[in-house]
């Protein structure tokens, strides 16, 4: 029975710090069906710098990741929006594709596939590669939501002023679909890092891989993957306050407004 | 010289502008008036290209707007002023007036800043300068649009019910800018619904009923009771919108 159920009266019992479920977790072990369980962080320290190491290659793989996958997403964005109409269905075509197969097909078709038509590729070059290819397509998703939702007027009146189409883009349209594009961009992004851990199926070692040897050696799985829960959480959440900042950048003009 | 020979424009089957002629000379200011779908903005969104003719040409300075070569070099000699504004929302009042300017013209960045912060000046926004759009009221942002049409040094301006999205005491503030242009020798197409202010303000007036252009007139002659008045439809018209 939950602590507090059956109360007379029915009403939830004040909130008591010292009464709270959460300290007793930290300060003794707990018991789940019957099993002692101990989080004894402790016993990682010697594998610290293995599991940095991993982090770091997981930090590099995503940072050219998402620029891989930003740039390609314009371009595609870019190509979607174009009156050209074989550019068009082609972009189409390539974010249909991308996004209804599975990562980790891709992912076996680029590393493990291609080399029986005589195309090698590293594991990191295949990996950066492949996450880029994959976040691009839904990158160019949420900045052609941008771009269509551009007020016409506002294009026309580039237009008429003679701006040329690449001074267009650049300077008007991109700089205002990325205003509305920022945020959902950013849930792409992370959920790009998040990805990034499938790759540890292809032999390179990122955080997640590095996480497993650790486990096996060590047969402390829960401790390990605690880690790996709070640094995976670090790491996109450092990319959302960056996304944040980008966004409360891009509309400074209504920022300034507000406050 | 803005010259529109017969021209022609249809959306799907609705025919909007029919067999319309109009000249332009330099130094004159010619309001259109008609009733809202009379084809008044079609007609302006032809002559700046922002839409194709069915028949018919229109020229700017002898540039053929349908041909694409000469589009830039009309466009170049033409500023729009738009309904809604139109500013980009992510460049302060002065980035706005700026851009074509430097991108188009190729002026040198500190030149072009200097004319635009003596345009603003000289609509009374000198100290607007680094507002961003939405920090604007809607006279401020017109009175922005203004000079951004201006900073290109056009020979023509082409106003679009520039004044429709604004409450009277806006709207005066804007009207007072177009006045002093006027005044100065600007040249302008003014599609309106301010009959007085057109009156005050204008060499020619020109009523467009359904796509047909159905009275050009000097000002004076157009109010004349033998002149434009004369037709039912106008008399009819002016005698509606003095009531509103």
């Amino acid at each position: 029975m939950l602590p507090g159920a059956g109360r007379p009266g029915g009403s939830p019992p004040p909130f008591d710090p010292l009464d709270s479920p959460v300290r007793s977790v930290t300060v003794k072990p707990v018991s789940l069906n019957g099993a002692r369980v101990r989080l004894d962080l402790t016993i990682l320290i010697p594998h610290l710098g293995f599991l940095a190491e991993g982090a770091l290659l997981t930090a590099e793989v995503c940072a050219l990741a998402l620029v891989g996958s930003v740039l390609l997403g314009m371009l595609v964005a870019i190509a979607r929006t174009s009156s050209n109409k074989w550019i068009g269905r082609l972009a189409f075509a390539y974010v249909d594709l991308f996004r209804n197969v599975p990562f980790i097909v891709q992912l076996f078709f680029f590393y493990y596939g291609l080399p029986e038509i005589g195309i090698y590729i590293d594991a990191f070059t295949t990996g950066v590669v492949a996450l880029s290819i994959s976040g691009g397509a839904y990158a160019s998703d949420a900045i052609r939501a941008g771009i269509l939702a551009i007020d016409n007027g506002i294009l026309e009146a580039a237009e008429v002023s003679g701006l040329s189409k690449r001074v267009t883009f650049t300077r008007i349209v991109l700089p205002i679909a990325l205003r509305t594009s920022v945020r959902p961009l950013g849930s792409v992004l992370i959920n790009m890092i998040l990805t990034s851990s499938i790759l540890s199926t292809i032999t390179l070692n990122e955080l997640t891989g590095q996480a497993k040897i650790v486990a096996s050696d060590t047969f402390r799985p829960f401790e390990v993957y605690v880690v790996l829960l709070v640094v995976y959480a670090a790491l996109t959440y450092l990319v959302s306050i960056g996304i944040s900042l980008l966004h409360r950048r891009l509309n400074r003009d209504l920022v300034e407004q507000v406050s | 010289m803005i010259k529109v020979e017969n021209v022609k424009k249809a959306f799907g089957p609705v025919t909007v502008l029919d067999g319309v002629n109009l000249v332009v000379n330099p130094g004159e200011v010619v309001s259109i008036l008609g009733s809202s779908g009379s084809g008044k903005s079609t007609l302006i969104r032809c002559i700046n290209g922002l839409e194709k003719l069915n028949a018919g040409r229109i020229t700017v300075d002898d540039f053929d707007v349908s041909k694409p070569k000469d589009l830039a070099e009309a466009r170049k000699r033409s500023g729009t002023v738009f309904q809604l504004f139109n500013l980009y929302p992510h460049m302060t009042a002065l980035q706005n007036i700026t851009l074509a300017p430097v991108e188009v013209l190729k002026r040198p960045r500190a030149e072009a800043e200097a004319e635009g912060r003596a345009l603003l000046a000289s609509v009374g926004l000198g100290d607007r300068a680094d507002a961003y759009s939405s920090q604007l009221s809607g006279g401020q942002r017109q009175r922005v649009g203004i000079c951004r049409a201006l900073a290109m040094k056009p020979r023509y301006l082409l106003l679009d019910e520039v004044t429709s999205a604004l409450d009277p005491e806006m709207t005066a503030e804007v009207l007072d800018i177009l006045a002093k242009l006027a005044a100065g020798g600007t040249t302008m197409v003014f599609v309106t619904h301010e009959i007085e202010f057109a009156r005050q303000i204008s060499s020619r007036i020109v009523f467009l009923e359904k796509g047909k252009l159905l009275v050009d007139l000097p000002t004076a002659e157009f109010f004349a009771e033998t002149g434009g008045l004369a037709q039912p439809r106008v008399a009819q018209f002016l005698s509606k919108m003095r009531k509103d």
